[in-house]
């Protein structure tokens, strides 16, 4: 999928770039408002990730040219400026998603990911993972068709993530920012994760091992899958 | 005490004071301008004597040696008489002097004279009863008394209502700029009318002191804004090398540990700057109240969010709230993070096998939330100090915090005003008491 990323930080442009490159994205990049907006112009793209403090443009300028030349793009904010009307505004004006700087590459590719599922309507989101069927789209966990029941919103939420992001180990703060970053909150330990993944495992394991689900010693947890 | 009561009370008693003064000293004055008077009278009746005695000789008066005396016939008010003087003293006196008469003593202001007629000498004494003098004392004494107690009613009635017109202003001033007064939210100057020019540069001096206080607000709350806002951007760019250097496989475990290590103190930087911005951005009303909340439901969802923390404790958790009590005009982001932070206070501060009990509860007509826990508490030299940024007192925990999470709670609950009343006992827990204001509840 083509991607342009229009950010006027190089040094971060180059990280997301280089993260979305190892994920099998075609990116393109520019660094002031005056070249994405003629790059938006002439090319057609599946994602467009704009900043919204650029120093020649104002952002939501281009998020407007960006509706008009590349209708089927979809456009996702990423802004410093974490002002409550420039969330409503972006939105306002066709935006498909929104993420406040800083943000985890990793929660990019997630929202990157559902704007896909949305958009294109995968309808074959059942994923398995050792005995186990994940349901991506009605969000469920069964073994041999029985459904596991007790999973909780937080626990699936867990197991999708790091099935998106899988063979690849998250660490505990990743996964907490994923879960809890939305709350404005005076803790940043991380620990509570631990907790989380041993009711996973628990509920799991009365249907059968998820020894997909590993726990690598001092760094974090990951799910692996071979396909 | 107030200025106005402090000005009329200090009135009442000094012209009282100066009345009662007044009326003690009102007998000595009487008597001296009777007795002057008095003298005045007898000199008087001493020439008239002499003229008859010139005019009609003397031996009208005196025959044979026999003196005269004339009374005032009953009373004895009054005396005259004359008689023959064999000392060869000149007396002119006015003096007070007993004398008796028909077996009365009486006590005379007497005029003693002696006069030559021929070559014999002739004493003269004229008498005024002193009783008769003084009679007119006592009954002046009480109309004086009478008379300057209503004056004094007066005056005061007078100076009570004047000073009330003058200290008006004052008043004023006081309940309008002073009284209720909250930082930093910027009013509008409006001034106090008032013709008495030291009240005129009172308002004026407390309106500019108050715009000097809330522009420092003000630019502390730009300043936080911006700066966190700076931030974010370092922030972002630390946080995805991070991750991308995390993910590539030519790096050891150890190295991984470390970024580990980097990733939690970014972390932490996230956490600090996202909590002053979230702060100023409240304080700066850049969020809207539109939302409609049901109270019960919205502790649920932060109980589903963080029940997850009461595990390790084995904490019970209890939610008893009232199933109609719905806010209106609320944000309800923002009373889910101050939720989540008391909840997650209450966890953090508790003990083993603790509990929390959020209830419901209506207290003189008004509603109130009450969160407590049986935690560790809070002593009470540290209590006042508990909403302050950056104030941590418990450095024996484990979990790491930064103490931003009561703060948050404050700006929150002052921004929906919701008052918060903290009672604590150490050892024993916390109870976080928020006083639903009527204007959000429907």
């Amino acid at each position: 999928m083509n991607v342009l990323i229009v950010e006027d930080e190089k040094a971060l442009t180059t990280e997301i770039e280089l993260f979305l490159a190892g994920n099998n994205y075609l990116c393109e990049t520019c660094y002031d408002g005056r070249t994405a907006s003629e790059r938006i112009a002439t090319n057609l793209y599946d994602f467009i990730l704009i900043d919204l403090g650029l120093p020649d443009y104002d952002g939501l300028d281009l998020l407007k040219e960006a509706k008009k030349h590349n209708p089927e793009a979809a456009c996702i904010i990423l802004t410093a400026r974490a002002e409550v009307s420039d969330r409503i505004k972006g939105l306002d004006l066709g935006a498909d998603d929104y993420l406040p700087k800083p943000f985890s590459l990793l929660e990019l590719q997630s929202r990157m990911q559902a704007i896909t599922r949305r958009k294109f309507g995968l309808k074959n989101s059942v994923v398995m993972l050792g005995e186990f069927e994940i349901d991506l789209t009605n969000r469920t966990i069964a073994h041999n068709s029985v459904l596991v029941n007790n999973i909780t919103k937080k626990e699936f939420d867990l197991v999708a993530y790091m099935l998106l992001h899988k063979n690849r180990t998250l660490t505990r703060s990743q996964l907490s920012e994923h879960i809890w970053g939305s709350v404005v909150n005076d803790d940043y330990d991380s620990n509570y994760i631990d907790a989380h993944i041993k009711n996973i495992r628990k509920k799991l394991n009365a249907f059968g091992a998820p020894d997909w689900l590993e726990t690598v010693r001092g760094l974090g947890y990951r799910i692996n899958l071979n396909s | 005490m107030k200025l106005g009561t402090k000005l009329t009370l200090f009135n009442t008693i000094s012209k009282l004071v100066i009345v009662v003064l007044f009326v003690l000293l009102l007998p000595v004055l009487i008597r001296d301008i009777n007795q002057k008077y008095t003298d005045n009278w007898l000199r008087r009746q001493k020439d008239k004597v002499l003229k008859l005695v010139q005019g009609e000789g003397i031996k009208k008066y005196i025959q044979n040696g026999e003196g005269y005396g004339s009374y005032n016939a009953l009373l004895k008010e009054e005396y005259v008489s004359m008689d023959v003087d064999s000392t060869n003293e000149h007396i002119d006196t006015i003096i007070n002097e007993a004398r008796v008469v028909e077996r009365d003593t009486i006590q005379y202001r007497i005029l003693s004279h002696t006069f030559k007629v021929g070559n014999q000498n002739y004493l003269l004494e004229i008498g005024k009863s002193i009783s008769t003098i003084n009679e007119t004392t006592t009954p002046l004494q009480n109309i004086a008394l009478e008379i300057l107690l209503g004056m004094v009613l007066l005056t005061i009635l007078a100076d009570q209502v004047y000073s009330t017109y003058v200290l008006r202003p004052l008043g004023r001033i006081i309940k309008t700029k002073l009284i209720g007064h909250k930082f930093p939210r910027p009013t509008p100057y409006r001034k106090v009318r008032t013709t008495t020019s030291d009240f005129e540069y009172l308002d004026i001096s407390i309106h500019k002191m108050i715009q000097t206080i809330e522009s420092t607000f003000q630019k502390e709350r730009e300043f936080i804004s911006n700066a966190s806002h700076e931030l974010m951007t370092p922030i972002s760019i630390l946080q995805s090398k991070i991750e991308n250097m995390f993910g590539s496989e030519e790096i050891t475990d150890e190295v991984k540990e470390r970024l580990i290590e980097m990733q939690k103190i970014l972390n932490r930087l996230k956490a600090i700057t996202k909590t002053l911005l979230l702060i100023s951005q409240i304080e700066n009303d850049q969020f809207l109240k539109e939302d409609t909340v049901q109270v019960g439901e919205l502790i649920q969802e932060v109980y589903d969010e963080i029940s997850i923390r009461l595990q390790e404790k084995n904490i019970k958790l209890s939610i008893n709230i009232p199933q109609e009590w719905t806010l209106v005009r609320v944000n309800k982001f923002l009373l889910f993070n101050l939720f989540f932070n008391l909840i997650n206070n209450a966890i953090k501060y508790n003990k083993k096998g603790g509990e929390i009990n959020i209830t419901g509860i209506v207290e003189n007509k008004q509603c109130a939330i009450e969160i407590a826990d049986t935690g560790i508490g809070i002593s009470q030299e540290k209590l006042p100090h508990i909403f302050n940024r950056f104030k941590k007192f418990s450095k024996s925990l484990q979990q790491d915090s930064f103490g931003l999470g009561l703060p948050i709670v404050k700006s929150i609950a002052d921004f929906h005003q919701v008052k918060i009343e903290v009672r604590s006992e150490v050892d024993k827990g916390s109870t976080f008491r928020l006083i639903l204001s009527p204007e959000i509840m429907k």
